[in-house]
């Protein structure tokens, strides 16, 4: 890999343990994916933020690199965390809190901008053909497919690095021919909702393995849909992207494989993430990935004047910067008696000591994670089935 | 008895002499080794039981969670960590955890050559393994 004399000084060490430790990380997997430099990046997001995902290992890097004056070169923001500010930091264990508290105020040392969000791009949205650095696999696949930035499926350490050095190796999607479609999925089906739109991904995902698919007839679908199906696209697989028209595309579609989606591969796909079809689940959750004003205001509009029924949580999850500028419905939502948190949502968080043994929500991606994350029984459905299981009336 | 010599690729230089610890399975640092043991806690894992600490650990490539890298880190810190690691072919997760926690690695070598117990000499500033003497099994 061909390296400026100023990344040599980085690597040998010259700007210290942190900078170089992180080129070094981006250095091997440049290797390691045959990249031929680094290039600039515009933005990085960073994941392994949560204590319960990442438990206490990441600690102890992370203070090694705060500590030796580790630097955000670039825009870089964070993934959720496992509490909001209010309603289960009063709830959950002080010592839980305490610890994810502390992974937080390493990356501040560092200047990340405290997000945290698995939608980075409601806050500021990169530009079309831009490079970045993303970890968060429902974000890249967002980043990729439906605003044009381009990036690798980054990990937490590696966007970490990138986050520092403000650079990234340019191996994988960071080359344009690696961003050329090599199947075409044909859905016979009308999708009529978000939560079918996720399971056509959690099923597509088992399939393409890291293929790049053009998805054929969705082109109505609102950013909100794909944003749902590119989340459960990638929990079960590695693609990185996916397209849904033909326009940017150079690829002859006569020479690529096909294959093609009936409504009952949709149906089944819906079945097999429901595993506890109960009328009166412990939790009601939206807002993975978190949500975005209009489904916010959406949230608000249908629930109308109706409560929450007694005995059930319904939790509406966003970022501390969706919240504040959908105040007006934030305060309609919540006057129901339902939570709208930031920061945090469902998968991250510990609904187990919580009590909740079972879980209903219309992202195929939670339903996907839940059973092993949350060890609970899982029931999806659209948002107004999830509504109507939440709400008195 | 002829000393056995493997060529391989330099992921992080070092030099180290140990014995080895060798699986056919791939390994996820994070749910399968215990951070602050150095075990393998794998259920149905070849290494199951297992300590990897002071070990040449050898294993075909890394899987599972990006924060693995950290469990490399910990593990280290703790001085619980393998002397050096060997893989068929690196992975992003092993090669960022060895990367971090400084732990010499190799990798494009024929793992099954080594056998568990064997007394190996990673020498991973020229890519170079030697087999020193064969274990009882």
């Amino acid at each position: 890999m061909y390296l400026t004399k100023e990344e040599e000084r980085i690597y040998d060490g010259e700007a210290g343990w942190a900078n170089q430790v992180c080129m070094k990380i981006l250095v091997r997997l440049g290797e390691l994916f045959n990249a031929t430099r680094l290039i600039p990046i515009e933005s990085a997001h960073v994941s392994g933020v949560s204590y319960k995902t990442i438990g206490d290992a990441p600690s102890e890097f992370l203070e090694a690199l705060a500590s030796s004056g580790g630097k955000v070169n670039v825009e870089a923001t964070l993934n959720p965390q496992s509490v909001d500010p209010k309603y289960l930091r009063k709830r959950l264990p002080e010592s839980a809190i305490e610890k994810q508290l502390k992974i937080v105020r390493q990356f501040e040392k560092m200047s990340f901008t405290q997000s945290l969000t698995c939608t980075p791009y409601y806050l500021k949205k990169p530009k079309r053909g831009s490079h970045i650095s993303w970890a968060e696999s429902s974000a890249v696949v967002y980043a990729n497919s439906i605003l044009g930035a381009w990036t690798n499926r980054e990990g937490g350490p590696s966007a970490l690095a990138a986050a520092i050095i403000g650079k990234t190796p340019d191996y994988g999607v960071h080359n344009a021919e690696n961003r050329e479609p090599n199947i075409l999925v044909k859905v016979e089906a009308l999708l009529r909702n978000e939560t079918e739109y996720g399971a056509l991904g959690i099923l597509l995902g088992k399939i393409l393995g890291d293929k790049i698919p053009i998805i054929q007839d969705l082109k109505n679908a609102s950013k909100e849909y794909l944003k749902q199906l590119g989340a459960a696209l990638a929990s079960t697989g590695m693609t990185n992207m996916f397209y849904c028209n033909y326009s940017h595309v150079k690829t002859k579609m006569k020479e690529i494989q096909k294959i093609s989606v009936e409504a009952k591969d949709i149906k089944e796909s819906i079945e097999s993430l429901s595993t506890a079809p109960t009328p009166k689940p412990d939790l009601v959750f939206i807002g993975c990935p978190h949500c975005s004003i209009n489904e916010i205001k959406q949230i608000a509009n249908l629930i109308g004047d109706r409560k929450v029924k007694d005995g059930t949580e319904f939790w509406v999850c966003t970022s501390r910067f969706v919240k504040e500028k959908a105040k007006k419905y934030v305060e309609r939502i919540e006057k129901s008696g339902a939570h709208v948190l930031t920061d945090t949502c469902a998968v991250v968080t510990w609904t187990d000591r919580l009590g909740i043994k079972t879980l209903m929500t219309n992202s195929a991606k939670t339903a996907h994670y839940a059973p092993m994350l949350n060890k609970a029984e899982t029931a999806l459905a659209p948002l107004k089935e999830c509504l109507k299981t939440a709400l008195k009336g | 008895m002829k000393q056995i010599m493997l060529r391989g690729r330099v992921i992080v230089e070092g030099i180290c002499k140990a014995e080895a610890l060798v699986s056919t399975k791939p390994i996820s640092f994070l749910g399968g080794v215990d951070a602050s043991t150095g075990e393998i806690i794998e259920k149905n894992h070849d290494l199951y039981g297992t300590c990897v600490k002071d070990k040449v650990l050898c294993f075909p490539h890394g899987h599972g969670s990006t924060v693995g890298s950290y469990v490399l880190y910990s593990l280290a810190k703790n001085k619980l960590g393998p002397k050096a690691i060997v893989n068929q072919t690196a992975d992003p997760v092993v090669a960022v955890g060895a990367i971090i926690a400084e732990i010499p690695m190799v990798d494009q070598i024929d793992i099954k050559q080594i056998k568990t117990g064997d007394v190996v000499e990673v020498d991973a500033y020229k890519g170079v393994i030697r087999i020193l003497k064969k274990g009882e099994s």
